[in-house]
């Protein structure tokens, strides 16, 4: 038994091998940079970093965003996930298409639509005002909601096609039983539907609040240059003040954010999943 | 199989066939090898299309070579010459004056001279930087540009953009993209009143009048054919430190668009172009540079990128302003403070 599992191990060495050279020796390097200075290894950019006011704000507008961002794809996301996994026939084929297809659509593509959706002769305005919401077109674009929806937009199918993976392997009859026993359609949710589906729901909000803390295309195109976020003041850091060493640590910076929001999050989820 | 394998193409003759070629090319390196000498040139991404219409024909004709013309923006060029500064695979580099500097102070460039490329003796005065460093073989301009469906006539100020009327209807350019400065120095100019030479180093002037605009802000671009499209459509009805080559060349293309040299004066966007020290063919380089710095070339690419040319024998194309002041921007002090003003403007400037 112990051979073949050890065989199975080297179909994972591409994949290792890649990861080494593409992401985990330039993390490292990256690391390197943020903490060795010509005084000697030191967290000094950190901390003048994270004592500049403007910074700080900078780390709220990226939070904030990749968090609104996250509700907004659960919220769309969600009863998408669970709608997939019950269509049957052509109305599955046509929503997974549907949430496939945008996907091969670049960003950049996607974000001058969403220019002319957020217009202040729009859709969104003109739909907004049709209906009485608003008394008259107000602009959206290079506004925080503007970035969100557009954000969000890009970033649903990560949402969906994690939960749906999990949904379509919940015994339907798990449901029926409940209802069987006199659950409530909402207790059933709460209780059967809701707890099955967490890994799924883990594994979705990891993917996009990972890529919306980093996402750095849509604010530029969305937002402009007048709303930095960690992301945008790392490649600006990079490319145009040539600082390579505020560069590194806010990468770095980044990278800490994100990996800890996932870590935490994962973890929450699953201890309310074993409370539940 | 096997039979097939014999009668066609056997691998013993594939094999043959490629060692016959190699020998081949070997043995007329003088014929084959002068064919594939190759010139790689940065410049910007907007410089593609005259390149390839204007000069790339002639020169690839004229010298029996192949020029490769990697478009990206200034400081792109800037990283790829330092990350290869040991070993550089470009061999010219057309950027923006700011960033030659910079190139400049890394010892990345080999100098112009009259010698080697002749033309470098017709230029204008002050089109030739830093002992031959680099010269500026066109100069596009910076003024207003406005949508025409809703101005219909031309802001005559740049103070115009203030008026409240236009709340949330400006686009400036980021300090990010090198045409973002000189709205600074134009600010500074308006709030003190003095002449330009004299108000441009007033930073603080500057940024106090510039945070009056920031209620009429649109956005500050840092992609300019998004800054534009936004105007075309309306979205936006006046770009501040709009660039000619860009703004004129959309209104001949239909664009509802036009581009206004308002009183106080327009900004010469002194195009550099560079050779690359230690860079490959590096009399292809000079050649080349020699060709953009004559007065043929010019007169191509001149009317095109709705430029000034710097070639004194180049008739100045119409259509140009003719009497608007132009104000020389001091790159030397912009170089010294950009990144403090970046800083600055994200502060003061944010949304």
């Amino acid at each position: 038994m112990q051979q073949p599992q050890f065989r199975i191990w080297w179909l994972a060495v591409p994949a290792l091998g890649y990861l080494l050279i593409a992401y985990a020796a330039p993390l490292v390097y990256l690391l390197m940079r943020s903490v060795i200075r010509p005084e000697g290894v030191s967290l000094q950019l950190f901390s003048a970093f994270l004592s500049d006011d403007y910074n700080l704000r900078v780390i709220g507008n990226t939070l904030r965003i990749a968090l609104l961002v996250t509700l907004l794809c659960l919220a769309i996301g969600y009863p998408v996930a669970l709608a997939l996994a019950r269509a049957r026939g052509i109305a599955q084929v046509l929503l997974l298409t549907a949430i496939i297809l945008p996907l091969s659509i670049g960003v950049v593509v996607k974000a001058f639509a969403w220019q002319i959706v957020l217009r202040r002769d729009g859709a969104i305005a003109k739909f907004l005002v049709a209906t009485g919401i608003w008394d008259e077109p107000k602009r959206l674009l290079f506004t925080e909601p503007g970035l969100v929806i557009g954000a969000a937009n890009v970033f649903l199918p990560f949402m969906i096609l994690p939960i749906y993976s999990v949904v379509r392997q919940i015994d339907p009859r798990l449901s029926e039983a409940g209802a069987t026993l006199g659950a409530s359609p909402l207790h059933r949710f709460r209780k059967i539907i809701l707890p099955l589906t967490m890994p799924g729901l883990i594994t979705g909000i990891a993917f996009v609040f990972s890529m919306s803390l980093s996402m750095f295309v849509i604010p530029s195109l969305l937002m402009g240059d007048r709303f930095q976020t960690l992301a945008t003041l790392t490649g600006r850091s990079f490319l145009l003040m040539r600082n390579e060493a505020l560069g590194s640590a806010t990468a770095v910076v980044l990278l800490v954010l994100a990996v800890s929001v996932v870590v935490g999050s994962t973890w929450v989820s699953r201890r309310l999943m074993r409370g539940g | 199989m096997t039979q097939e394998y014999g009668k066609g193409f056997g691998r013993r003759r594939v094999l043959l066939g490629g060692a016959a070629t190699t020998i081949a090319s070997l043995a007329m390196p003088g014929i084959l090898r002068a064919q594939t000498r190759e010139l790689v040139i940065g410049g910007a991404a907007s410089h593609k299309p005259w390149v390839e219409t204007h000069v790339m024909p002639m020169f690839e004709k004229k010298y029996n070579c192949k020029i490769t013309f990697e478009g990206t923006r200034s400081l792109v060029n800037l990283e790829k010459m330092q990350k290869n500064r040991d070993k550089p695979y470009m061999s010219v580099v057309q950027m923006d004056d700011p960033v030659m500097i910079l190139a400049v102070r890394e010892g990345l460039l080999e100098p112009i001279t009259a010698a080697k490329a002749p033309n470098l003796a017709k230029l204008k005065p002050g089109t030739t930087h830093m002992d031959g460093m680099w010269a500026n073989y066109l100069q596009p301009w910076q003024g207003v540009a406005y949508n025409t469906n809703v101005l219909k006539t031309a802001p005559a100020s740049w103070t115009d953009a203030l008026d409240p009327k236009f709340k949330g209807r400006i686009i400036v350019p980021s300090l990010q993209n090198t045409e973002g400065l000189p709205n600074l120095f134009m600010f500074a100019h308006l709030a003190t009143g003095k002449p330009m030479a004299e108000a441009y180093k007033d930073i603080d002037a500057a940024f106090r009048e510039l945070r009056k605009l920031k209620p009429n802000l649109l956005t500050v671009y840092s992609q300019m054919p998004q800054a534009f499209s936004l105007l075309e459509q309306g979205e936006a009805h006046m770009i501040l430190g709009a660039l000619s080559s860009f703004g004129m060349q959309r209104r001949l293309d239909g664009a509802p668009i036009t581009m206004t040299a308002p009183k106080e004066g327009i900004f010469p966007v002194p195009s550099g172009i560079a050779v690359i020290k230690n860079g490959p063919n590096p009399d292809l380089a000079f050649a080349y540079v020699n060709e953009l710095l004559g007065a043929e070339v010019q007169s191509k690419i001149a009317p095109p990128t709705f430029a000034l040319p710097t070639n004194v024998d180049t008739p100045i194309p119409p259509g140009m302003p003719t009497d608007a002041t132009i104000h020389p921007i001091d790159w030397a002090f912009v170089a010294e403070n950009r990144n403090d003003w970046v800083k600055r403007w994200d502060r003061e400037m944010g949304a």
